[in-house]
């Protein structure tokens, strides 16, 4: 499934999709639709433009994903918007990609995704190390024990994605295998979105929300 | 005064003096009745009264009128005052004045103060009370008790409701600032998301779909991918809009700093070298140092960009990853070029050539860092810069 509000942008993306044997269930471009149609058309990957005219990114990835749990999210988006980007991770995308990559990054981005692997920027791995260390500053052990906390490997790992390096050099450089490289990655992104929901979900009783 | 903005908010301000102005003057038309015995000249108060009820009609309609709330108009109130109070004697008879009969103007003389304050501010306000208050006890033979505190009390209305009047007005001239500066913002922003919306996502499509064709095209990609990351630096450049941090966050981010001088957002100055080839990695929350600091950081990791560029190829491609942890700030510059072989540093510098020594080691010596190179041959270099914050 493709979400993007601008058409010419769908249309290559569903070409390249198309070319390269992948099953193009649906197209849209506003974020409400998406979660809308998401059940009907029961798409394993959503590629999806962070910025929709209607809903925020992060809206349209909890929708996609109370509609449909273990939908993988591989975000899209044309710019730099940090908070965004780092926001959409923590709802729940496994994936990010600059609008400006090429066709075969794009194509092996969606392969990865819905293998269920992260997909790493650099610049993304640059706004998760940062995340955890806001966390680790402000969270305190006063306040919660629970502010998520990266091992020296993760954090090792994280750095050098964000130097650019690809999960193969990175395996060469600290003799790990791929797979774990691999894991490592993944593990950063699974501890910021358990924490996201645990915030979310305390949010929501200090809010009163759980209640009748 | 003459910069005076619309003045909305002084229109209730009018409409209360004309309340004020005719329940006064009801006031003295009834204390005439009641008191027309006792005049002096009896028949003289048929004009006097004339002369309060018309002004106060024409006063009302004319302080309405923006345009006429000017010396001429202002002048001409006190002096219908002032001809009211220094008729009283005549018609009243200095000997019943002397008895406690009031004046011809007795409360109504306050309207054209208030007119004065609320026209000019606290000063103005005063002047008439005083001028007012002088010619009402000049009609008395001695000055009683009971004038004095109408002085007193005349001159505290006409600088309280100038003041209030003043501040009324400054009030909404900050309004009228704010409304205009947030106007602005928001067209900065509406832009900024036209441009982010239509230019930069067909720039992005071109540099996709020309990418891996041959000659002219894959340049036409190559410089719209360059437009595109310098586009979206520039977008960029402000903090990240649709965003509110949630409350715990904004409490911390309230929390004042330490130190003091302008500080910038180092992430601004770095994200200015994002190109196709230059790939910025940043925390999603500013990197706040002093402006000086922050620019010579900048200029380092442009001394290190550049390097690449010059010594790695032009298919160099080169990543930034910027980092703050612990009041430590690192900025690591990467390059996947053939790297730089062991001992060539050292050579170059024996050789008097100190181009990377000098303005990356040098830069930020002077700020107290640190710097590492490091790099083998194929494995390209990587320049890590590493500074203390002091916070």
């Amino acid at each position: 499934m493709v979400v993007d509000d601008h058409p010419m942008w769908r249309q290559g993306v569903a070409r390249d999709l198309a070319e390269a044997g992948y099953d193009l269930v649906a197209t849209t471009g506003e974020g409400g639709q998406a979660v809308r149609i998401a059940p009907a058309a029961r798409p394993d990957v959503v590629v999806l433009d962070l910025q929709l005219p209607d809903i925020s990114g992060v809206e349209v990835i909890r929708g996609l994903l109370a509609a449909l749990p273990g939908v993988r999210v591989l975000m899209l988006s044309a710019s730099g918007e940090e908070q965004s980007v780092l926001d959409a991770v923590k709802a729940g995308a496994t994936g990010y990609l600059l609008k400006s990559a090429s066709t075969e990054e794009f194509l092996e981005a969606v392969r990865r995704t819905a293998a269920g692997d992260a997909v790493f920027t650099p610049g993304l791995a640059g706004l998760v190390l940062g995340e955890y260390r806001r966390l680790a500053k402000g969270g305190g052990p006063a306040e919660d024990g629970g502010a998520p906390r990266l091992t020296e490997r993760e954090t090792e790992v994280l750095r050098l994605v964000a130097k650019g390096l690809s999960y193969k050099q990175i395996a060469a450089r600290l003799t790990l295998s791929h797979r774990t490289v691999q894991n490592h990655v993944q593990n950063t992104l699974g501890k910021l979105q358990l924490h996201n929901r645990v915030e979310l979900t305390r949010y929501a009783i200090e809010q009163g929300l759980d209640g009748p | 005064m003459a910069d005076e903005p619309s003045g909305t908010f002084q229109v209730p301000l009018w409409r209360a003096i004309a309340v004020f102005r005719f329940a006064s003057m009801a006031y003295v038309v009834a204390m005439s009745a009641v008191n027309l015995t006792d005049y002096a000249h009896p028949l003289g108060a048929i004009p006097a009264l004339a002369l309060l009820v018309g002004w106060s009609v024409a006063a009302a309609y004319l302080y309405a009128r923006p345009a006429w709330r000017g010396w001429p108009l202002l002048g001409a109130d006190l002096a219908v005052t002032l001809v009211l109070l220094l008729a009283s004697p005549w018609v009243v008879g200095r000997t019943a004045i002397d008895n406690g009969v009031p004046s011809l103007a007795v409360a109504w003389q306050a309207g054209p103060v208030l007119a004065w304050a609320v026209s000019g501010g606290r000063r103005r306000g005063a002047v008439a009370a005083v001028v007012v208050g002088l010619a009402d006890v000049s009609v008395r033979a001695k000055l009683t008790h009971a004038s004095a505190t109408g002085l007193m009390l005349m001159l505290l209305a006409g600088v309280a409701v100038g003041h209030v009047a003043r501040l009324g007005v400054e009030s909404e001239q900050r309004l009228q600032r704010a409304v205009e500066l947030e106007a602005a913002t928001r067209e900065r922003e509406r832009l900024a998301r036209g441009i982010h919306d239509s230019v930069l996502q067909v720039l992005a499509l071109v540099q996709r779909r020309a990418a891996h064709l041959d000659g002219e095209a894959a340049e036409l990609a190559r410089l719209a991918g360059e437009q595109e990351a310098a586009l979206r630096a520039l977008v960029a450049g402000r903090p990240p809009r649709s965003w509110q941090p949630p409350r715990q966050e904004a409490r911390r981010r309230a929390r004042p700093r330490q130190r003091a001088g302008p500080e910038v957002d180092l992430r601004a100055i770095l994200d200015g070298y994002a190109s196709p080839a230059v790939s910025i990695a940043a925390p999603a929350t500013p990197v706040r140092l002093p402006a000086d600091v922050a620019h010579e950081v900048g200029a380092a990791v442009g001394a290190a960009l550049d390097n690449v560029a010059r010594h790695a190829g032009p298919e160099a491609r080169a990543w930034v990853l910027l980092e703050e942890e612990d009041g430590t700030v690192t900025v690591a510059v990467r390059d996947d070029g053939p790297g730089i072989p062991a001992g060539r540093l050292a050579e170059a510098a024996r050789e008097g050539r100190l181009g990377v020594a000098q303005s990356i080691r040098g830069r930020i010596a002077d700020l107290g860092g640190a710097v590492e190179i490091i790099s083998a041959p194929g494995e390209g270099t990587e320049v890590e810069l590493r500074l203390r914050v002091s916070r």
